[in-house]
């Protein structure tokens, strides 16, 4: 615990004696993870939008003219029995030419011409969610297309499909861009503990001669190095609290439609950000220290 | 004490030490000379680990120092003070702080090292000089300040590596006679010279390095 508290005292004095240079790590590296945490609040945004444009998605099964009553209610049934299936409404043939009625408004005459309804009757699935997979939906459709009483079945495959290529890239770019952020920050983080090292070299050299143990000559450096995590994830965790809060109150009055696009960052975001900054610089500060050899 | 038996070192092929053996009992006071390059900083390395020999056997008190772990060596040097020509001090550390690393390694309390640094820098008369840095001292003052780290970990041996090379006749007397007081209280001691001024008269044991091992022992 002594020793703890003396590596303590020797990290801090070594931070307030090359403050510059710390300064300038601690900022690289918040202006590292605000960078991350701007891309990770747009992706989140953006699927967050993506997947109400999904919850709309619907499969339109229609069915066959001589079907009949009891045909119908199977298929109900086995729709209802289904998990995948979320919602399973029935559209009749003469609610279908109803609503094409209300549609065409003033130029639903051209109906009119028509001896008897050409519709057909018709089951509008939701499916759930996470089965919004291009791959997962045509089988699906092609399973229920298959079954007795169905004529066709229909859903935007091109729309979904543009729908998860936007969803996955972003996701996938998600993960490239923080990986590529966090290797940055330990990059950073490395390059300055690494010049201390050096600078250090002949005090490393005399505190080994004088028996410190690895520990003991390593500790102030890792201290240093999660120090300066935490402070340059601290900054980021500011500026992005006040920007939020800024573009919630302020754009939101000038621009509501923002305020649909914008999902909340919880409470937790924000301590996560100083602990990534931290985790990764410590890690730099592990590999600039490197193994201590006697 | 300080047992060597058939140790041979090498640096890229050049034989500095060859079958090179010698024994120094617990408590004594003894020297080893020899001109430039005969091995006597080598032989200092290799009894407190700086240096691993490429053969042979190497004894420190209760240290089999040629079978030592690395995680091991840092608890052998806290047993074995070293005193250099070049001082090795913290040039952005005060006197005070030092000569209190040692014992801040050793994890001893604040309050002990408070006390026991201000006695031993009373000893080596630097206690008006505790708040200096290294640099503002002269090179004696600097070198008492490496002897006063060394005494404050109470070390079972002291190795001293040509500690009056840059040092004056006076301030040579004042070291010499601070090394003799840490023997009195039973620390062995080792010192490597090639200064004939340091042994002679004193009626204790000097090993004589000629090509790579011991030419003569005798009573300087």
């Amino acid at each position: 615990m002594r020793i703890f508290g003396y590596c303590f005292q020797a990290a801090f004095k070594s931070i307030w004696r090359e403050k510059w240079i710390n300064l300038l790590t601690i900022l690289s590296i918040s202006i590292g993870l605000l960078l991350l945490c701007v891309f990770v609040i747009f992706t989140s945004n953006m699927d967050s939008v993506l997947q109400r444009w999904s919850k709309n998605f619907g499969m339109v099964v229609y069915l066959t003219d001589d079907i009949g009553q009891a045909g119908e209610d199977a298929l109900k049934r086995t729709f209802q029995q289904d998990d995948d299936i979320s919602k399973v409404k029935y559209i009749s043939n003469a609610q279908a030419l109803e609503e094409i009625r209300n549609a065409l408004g003033s130029n639903a005459l051209i109906l009119d011409d028509f001896q008897e309804n050409p519709l057909p009757s018709s089951f509008e699935l939701k499916l759930r969610s996470e089965l919004l997979e291009p791959a997962i939906v045509k089988e699906k459709a092609a399973q229920i297309g298959k079954m007795p009483g169905v004529e066709e079945v229909q859903y935007g495959e091109k729309w979904l499909s543009s729908l998860y290529i936007i969803s996955k890239t972003l996701k996938i770019g998600a993960i490239c861009f923080g990986f590529a952020m966090l290797i940055a920050i330990t990059f950073i983080t490395y390059c300055t503990i690494k010049i201390f090292f050096h600078r250090k070299n002949d005090e490393i050299e005399t505190i080994k001669l004088l028996g410190a143990t690895r520990a003991f000559t390593r500790l102030p450096f890792l201290i240093e190095g999660i120090f300066i995590g935490t402070m340059g994830g601290i900054i980021s965790s500011i500026i992005i609290f006040g920007a939020y809060s800024f573009a919630t109150l302020k754009i939101i009055e000038f621009l509501p439609s923002i305020g649909l696009m914008l999902s909340s960052i919880p409470l937790l975001a924000y301590l996560l950000i100083p602990f990534a900054g931290a985790t990764m610089s410590l890690l730099g500060s592990f590999i600039a220290v490197g193994k201590i050899r006697y | 004490m300080i047992l060597l038996s058939d140790v041979s070192k090498s640096y890229n092929k050049e034989v500095i030490l060859k079958d090179f053996s010698m024994t120094i009992g617990k408590g004594e006071f003894t020297y080893v000379t020899g001109p430039s390059g005969s091995g006597k900083s080598t032989l200092l390395k290799l009894i407190y680990c700086s240096e691993r020999p490429d053969s042979g056997q190497i004894v420190v008190g209760e240290w089999t120092v040629t079978k030592l772990k690395q995680k091991a060596i840092p608890y052998l040097r806290r047993e074995v003070g070293v005193v250099f020509q070049d001082f090795k001090l913290l040039v952005n550390q005060t006197v005070f702080e030092n000569v209190a690393l040692a014992m801040r390694i050793n994890g001893r309390p604040s309050r002990e090292v408070k006390e026991y640094v201000n006695a031993v820098l009373r000893e080596v008369k630097l206690s008006h000089k505790a708040n200096m840095f290294p640099l503002q001292l002269s090179g004696g003052e600097q070198q008492r300040v490496v002897i006063a780290r060394a005494m404050v970990s109470k070390p079972a041996v002291l190795l001293a590596d040509e500690p009056t090379g840059n040092l004056d006749p006076d301030n040579t007397d004042i070291v010499m006679k601070l090394f003799r007081e840490m023997n009195s209280r039973g620390t062995t001691v080792l010192i490597a010279t090639h200064d004939q001024n340091l042994y002679q008269g004193t009626g204790q044991r000097v090993f004589h390095i000629v090509d790579r091992h011991i030419d003569q022992e005798f009573i300087g």
